[in-house]
């Protein structure tokens, strides 16, 4: 076996064709990594510069009465991941941007698609662009050449004839031209571990591990079955056009049917309707800008009874400040209310379209190529929560401060100095821990696993019947 | 050595040999002559294993083709019309390849003997084979069944788009082998190259073997007189 592969890389080296268009790929993917890092590095700049701005204006209010400083909020930027430069995943689409601010959750805004030239939205030259989409179709071509040359030519009965049995001359081209992908695809990854030596940590190494077996998993499957597609024809050029027509469906077709089924199967309400059913929920809880309104009478009575005393003004608190909290608090459960059913449906939307690597192992790879990466969905909700979070944190100290900090009812001119702004520590997002992305792509990689040992049945089968003459 | 016993096959009804049989001893050659579609082609690919005869039985030095190809296929060389060989691959390294398919190991040294053996001159073996005549990568294909010491070729119309130099170093180069105890069946349309290579002629028509012979009974005139008759009849 090792005396075919060893021969089929000779082939890959001494053929001129073979080499040029090597070298273009690997020049190619090399510019690709190289823009990657450098478009990550100048997102992070934008991002730390932004956010030491915002920082410094929060620190530098010298006087403010917390609830001004509630409405006036903050920003929080959603951060660059190290391995963006590689797939970004979906946070082209996402938005980048989220406003901190007290009564109100906002939505992330300012993705990059929204503010790029419509040419540019097809998406930037990333790795995985090449290495999802452009990688495989030279595979295809490499391992359907491979065998269709031998068959053509009559060497395959010559081959069969010296004693090279039909299984191993079909696995060897297999994982001749696997290698030559899986050169390809180390040459990205090394050169981004070279490039982010210095920023990158034992996760990130790991995470660029599975990554990496994803993609060659994924090349094994398809280089396999166009491996067994030209033993089973007799016309190359039927094989030839089925491969092309089975890598259209699995990456381009197949990815939106299947995700517009999906939306169709569990279906997300409208924004206008998420809206609506937001707003009535909260309307159903404390107004905490109206003294007149009828739950927060009783919340007056529950406080005035809780410190013995019969009238707000003898209040050695600020009730203003626990009115606002009290509606915060109803917000807050409003909120995980509609959207944790909005959280149950993506994640019905995600198990379903992860079936979809059953017929098609792309969305697999596609699913894990970004989970690894980090630009996934789930660590993009992650994102939300945590700010989500530090945002229920800082406007509670906000309101307290309002309550307890020393003010009395109605005395909405009254002012917390820097000292308390400063103590309001700023938000830091923690990345999701690698255990949480594997158990969340658990499904794609056993589906992955899956495809290879179909593939391998499949190479056996194809070896059985493979047409000599 | 080669015995093929009531050898019949078709294809889709049409049939391509009937009740064919044929021994062929030691140190024999045998000229398979015939038109187009007359069945020397299957009887070789029969002879291979790559076909299944309907019925009869084929054994290459008393193992039976169909039931041990595996084991009969490391008797024989097989050299077609055309060589295939890589393009990309020196004479030499083409033989190496081939001779570490079949197991074997050899020396450069020893390909080199091989090649030069087989008559591909020495300034040759080093050269991509990208560039080599029909009659130098039959010589290398030659050189492959020798190195893997076959015992049996099976050549499908070998002499054909050869130079006469080069179809009379192939005939040497085939009694040589003859000489040394191979057995070897040629397929053919060339009358005059059988006649002189071969010990006896088979001549086939529409599958069946119609007449056979010692090449040393008929002159070359008499054999294409013999042949024309048969293909006319």
């Amino acid at each position: 076996m090792w005396t075919i592969i060893k021969n089929e890389i000779h082939f890959l080296c001494r053929n001129r064709a073979m080499l040029m268009i090597s070298f273009g790929f690997i020049v190619v993917l090399l510019i690709s990594v190289f823009l990657g890092i450098k478009q990550a590095e100048e997102q992070e700049k934008i991002y730390q510069e932004a956010k030491t701005h915002l920082r410094s204006q929060w620190v530098s209010i010298k006087e403010m009465n917390p609830h001004s400083a509630a409405h006036y909020g903050t920003y929080v930027f959603k951060p660059t991941n190290l391995l963006s430069s590689l797939d970004e995943g979906v946070n082209s689409v996402t938005g980048n941007v989220l406003r901190v601010e007290g009564h109100v959750q906002n939505e992330i805004v300012h993705s990059e698609a929204s503010q790029m030239i419509s040419v540019s939205k097809f998406g930037k030259l990333k790795s995985s662009l090449l290495l999802k989409f452009i990688v495989p179709l030279l595979l295809i071509f490499l391992a359907f050449y491979s065998v269709s040359s031998e068959k053509q030519s009559g060497r395959l009965k010559l081959l069969i004839l010296q004693g090279a049995k039909p299984f191993y001359i079909v696995l060897s081209k297999t994982i001749a031209v696997w290698f030559y992908g899986f050169i390809l695809l180390s040459i990205v990854v090394l050169s981004y571990t070279l490039l982010n030596l210095s920023n990158s940590t034992s996760e990130t190494f790991l995470r660029l591990s599975l990554l990496f077996l994803s993609y060659a998993i994924y090349y094994f499957i398809l280089i396999g079955l166009t491996i067994y597609f030209s033993t089973r024809w007799l016309r190359t050029t039927i094989a030839l056009t089925s491969m092309l027509g089975i890598w259209m469906i699995w990456s381009v077709f197949l990815p939106n049917i299947l995700m517009s089924s999906v939306e169709k199967w569990h279906p997300l309400p409208s924004r206008a309707e998420f809206k609506t059913a937001m707003i009535e929920d909260r309307s159903k809880g404390i107004d905490g800008h109206n003294p007149s309104d009828a739950r927060g009478e009783e919340l007056k009575e529950k406080v005035l009874k809780e410190y013995g005393v019969d009238s707000i003004s003898k209040l050695p608190i600020n009730f203003d400040g626990i009115r606002m909290q009290a509606d915060e608090d109803y917000g807050n459960i409003v909120w995980d209310k509609h959207f944790g059913n909005l959280r149950k449906v993506q994640k019905k939307q995600k198990e379903a379209f992860q079936l979809g690597g059953i017929v098609n192992p792309f969305i697999s790879l596609q699913n894990t190529s970004m989970g690894f990466a980090g630009n996934d969905n789930l660590h993009h909700q992650e994102f939300l929560v945590q700010v989500e979070n530090y945002r229920r944190d800082l406007i509670k100290a906000l309101n307290n401060e309002h309550a307890f900090g020393g003010s009395k009812t109605g005395n909405w001119g009254w002012t917390a100095n820097n000292d308390f702004y400063k103590s309001i520590p700023d938000f830091a997002y923690k990345s999701v821990a690698l255990t949480s992305v594997l158990s969340n792509y658990v499904l794609d990689i056993a589906l992955l696993l899956g495809w290879l040992i179909f593939i391998l049945l499949l190479l056996i089968r194809g070896a059985k019947k493979m047409q000599v003459i | 050595m080669i015995e093929l016993k009531g050898v019949s096959k078709s294809f889709k009804g049409a049939i391509a040999v009937k009740d064919f049989s044929l021994t062929i001893g030691k140190g024999e050659i045998l000229g398979l002559l015939g038109a187009n579609g007359a069945g020397k082609s299957t009887t070789i690919n029969m002879l291979l294993g790559f076909i299944q005869p309907d019925s009869g039985d084929i054994n290459i030095k008393g193992i039976d083709v169909i039931k041990e190809s595996g084991e009969t296929r490391k008797l024989i060389g097989y050299i077609p019309e055309n060589v295939s060989l890589y393009p990309y691959l020196s004479g030499l390294e083409n033989l190496d390849y081939f001779c570490r398919l079949a197991g074997f190991v050899y020396s450069m040294g020893e390909l080199t003997d091989f090649l030069t053996k087989c008559g591909l001159q020495t300034e040759a073996h080093n050269r991509s084979v990208s560039g080599y005549s029909k009659g130098m990568r039959q010589k290398v294909g030659i050189a492959i069944a020798y190195a893997k010491k076959a015992q049996v070729y099976l050549l499908d119309e070998p002499a054909s788009g050869l130079d006469p130099l080069a179809s009379n170093e192939l005939s040497a180069l085939l009694k040589s082998l003859a000489s040394e105890g191979a057995s070897i069946i040629m397929a053919s349309h060339d009358i005059f190259r059988v006649r002189e290579v071969c010990n006896r002629i088979g001549i086939l028509k529409k599958g069946t073997l119609v007449k056979e012979f010692l090449s040393d009974d008929v002159s070359a005139n008499e054999l294409e007189q013999l042949y024309l008759e048969y293909m006319k009849n």
